[in-house]
């Protein structure tokens, strides 16, 4: 039955191949956000297979998590880096051997050493994009030289501004805002700054986001004038034409996250067909295809030798460096204060 | 006799063995499940079943978790409200006034054809800053700046959910007015009652059983809502269904969540006896 379901996926996925190379190819389960399933990810992992592997999708790590928790079953996933240590603890992921990995050299040498994608020595996660959240603002309504993370809570700006409903993203925001040293270790004092700065651009908050488009639509029509997002959201707006960008300048604060893929203990694959597949991922034909199509940084650092410039310029990833010196990143939040924001934001959130 | 008894009780089991079996399988053990959660505890990602009252303890101490029960009641209700008010004419017209009644029953459950989600999406377009109701409003000039209140808030989370459930209390407020015995309608008629007094005294009171329905079938699923509230309630128009979201997805604690969840369920019980008590005295009273 799990033969003949795999087959039937991979023949929808791709039609016209022989089918003893599709079953091959389509066995290869990988749990992913949606839209990650193009080819131009994974080209020559399709070249040797002779197809894509089958895709199975969430909408957020939580879900993701909760998911593979209760049982559910692939060879891939793909979380990002903050979420890896809570996967690690709940005992869902295998190691991953560097060695097998062709392209583990040419990767970044500041992504390698984000903490997730490296746990006390032992590498859990290849990484694969990475972008920015940011401040996104409408320039047309908003100088460069006044916008900063302080002006959220601007009362003129009432009802005008979006913020994630996600607890760790507003807390990185309120973290930069309120310039605490540590992000994923705040004191108390710190912790209590950051949800006061919460608390004070709540009456501006038009709508907590959930979903991206909603933050993109709203941008769009000038509903909102700025928003807390990421740069999928800055890109779609370029694309739209909106006069909008995203705050680059790491000294008035923005965040990078890094996302990869996990080899998880479920995996029933060969090994040496999941290495097959995260070497495509991680290849430089992958990386300039994603840096060109998407909009987002890969992790391999001769793709952005061989991209566009000009596009790499415009998607605001011409300077690589100065993200990782001076933007906070994503990184697990130690479990007990994650508890606390979780809880804290939904306070904040009710107007309490 | 006995043994026709002992034969009828025997057919009885038999017929609603399924039903039982299934209701137990899929209700009465996921319940019992919930219920056993919500004295668990849950530090990160170990589940720890030492019995404790901990989850209600913070959960009843936290004026969080009243504010967002006490909201979510009171949007149920105003949806309630507002969808029995609405659906009581269109019922009325069907039962009375048209003889297309099947025409009329398709047309109301057109609606249902597409998916909930698109029909809050609509909602989004229709209310939206640019949407299709400021557009309008802005074109004919009635006014300048695009109107805000029409969406991220308690109203649009009350608008959206009353046109999501309005076929609920249309039916079941037709069924009853159908039931009614017409020729009740011209006694009243030649006992001397006007058009309202013969409303009021002899249809209405017995559609309230109709009325009762609806209200339920209304009020108990939107206590609960957590996609139309997440989705146009903005930062006003959270219920306390998002809060137990959050704790069974990012929060990742589950036995708060159970305890929360079994919280909403006995506010939802009480309210909905009270009503229920309040509503039949009152039909009573009327007649």
């Amino acid at each position: 039955m799990k033969l003949k379901t795999s087959t039937i996926l991979g023949a929808l996925a791709i039609t016209g191949l022989a089918t003893s190379a599709l079953a091959d190819a389509a066995d290869l389960q990988v749990f992913d956000w949606s839209g990650y399933e193009d080819p131009g990810f994974f080209g020559a992992y399709v070249e040797k297979y002779g197809g894509p592997p089958s895709y199975t999708y969430f909408g957020s790590q939580e879900e993701a998590f909760t998911k593979l928790q209760s049982g559910f079953e692939a060879d891939l996933a793909h979380p990002c880096s903050d979420a890896v240590r809570k996967w690690v603890a709940a005992d869902l992921l295998q190691p991953i051997d560097t060695s097998k990995l062709t392209n583990w050299d040419k990767l970044l040498p500041q992504i390698k050493e984000v903490d997730g994608i490296t746990i006390d020595g032992t590498t859990y996660m290849v990484p694969f994009e990475w972008g920015n959240t940011g401040l996104i603002y409408r320039t047309d309504m908003i100088s460069g030289d006044d916008i900063s993370l302080q002006l959220l809570a601007d009362p003129a700006y009432q009802g005008k501004i979006a913020i994630p409903d996600a607890a760790s993203s507003a807390y990185a925001l309120a973290a930069l805002a309120t310039g605490v040293s540590s992000y994923t270790d705040m004191s108390d004092e710190e912790f209590q700054k950051a949800s006061d700065f919460l608390r004070a651009i709540h009456p501006n908050v038009r709508f907590y986001w959930s979903d991206a488009g909603q933050l993109d639509q709203a941008l769009a029509s000038g509903e909102v004038e700025m928003g807390w997002g990421w740069n999928q959201s800055e890109l779609n707006l370029i694309w739209n034409e909106t006069p909008a960008v995203m705050m680059r300048d790491v000294n008035k604060g923005i965040a990078t996250w890094v996302c990869g893929y996990v080899h998880l203990k479920s995996s029933k694959q060969p090994v040496e067909q999941v290495y097959d597949m995260l070497n495509a991922l991680t290849s430089e034909a992958s990386g300039k295809y994603i840096i060109e199509s998407w909009g987002y940084a890969h992790s391999n650092a001769d793709a952005f030798k061989s991209a566009d410039q000009e596009l790499i310029e415009t998607y605001g990833f011409a300077d690589v460096d100065s993200f990782f010196e001076g933007s906070l990143f994503f990184d697990a939040v130690k479990p007990e204060l994650e508890a606390k924001m979780l809880k804290e934001f939904e306070r904040i959130k009710a107007g309490f | 006799m006995a043994t026709i008894l002992k034969s009828e009780a025997g057919k009885g089991i038999a017929l609603s063995a399924p039903a039982s079996l299934y209701v137990g399988l899929l209700v009465a053990a996921p319940l019992g499940i919930l219920v056993a959660y919500s004295f668990w505890t849950q530090t990160y990602v170990e589940i720890d079943r030492t019995f404790t009252w901990a989850n209600y303890s913070e959960a009843v101490n936290d004026p969080l978790v009243r504010h967002l029960l006490i909201r979510s009641i009171a949007i149920a209700g105003a949806v309630t409200f507002a969808t029995v008010a609405l659906a009581y004419p269109i019922a009325y017209f069907i039962a009375f006034r048209t003889q297309k009644k099947a025409l009329w029953l398709l047309l109301i459950t057109i609606p249902f054809w597409s998916s909930y989600l698109l029909r809050v999406f609509s909602w989004k377009l229709i209310l939206g800053f640019n949407g299709v109701m400021n557009s309008a409003l802005i074109s004919i000039g009635v006014i300048q700046e695009p109107l805000t209140f029409l969406l991220y808030n308690e109203f649009a989370v009350v608008l959206t959910l009353a046109h999501a459930w309005a076929p609920f209390a249309i039916l079941p407020i037709y069924v009853s007015l159908q039931k009614i015995d017409r020729s009740l309608l011209e006694a009243a008629t030649d006992l001397g009652c006007n058009r309202l007094e013969r409303f009021i005294r002899v249809t209405l009171p017995l559609t309230v059983p109709g009325i009762i329905a609806s209200c339920l079938i209304i009020f108990i699923p939107t206590v609960g809502d957590y996609v139309t509230p997440a989705l146009v309630g903005g930062s006003q128009g959270k219920m306390v269904a998002n809060l137990i979201q959050v704790q069974f997805g990012a929060a990742n604690n589950w036995p708060l969540g159970a305890t929360l969840s079994l919280m909403a369920m006995v506010s939802v019980g009480i309210v909905a006896i009270l009503f229920v008590l309040l509503a039949t005295g009152l039909g009573r009273r009327i007649r």
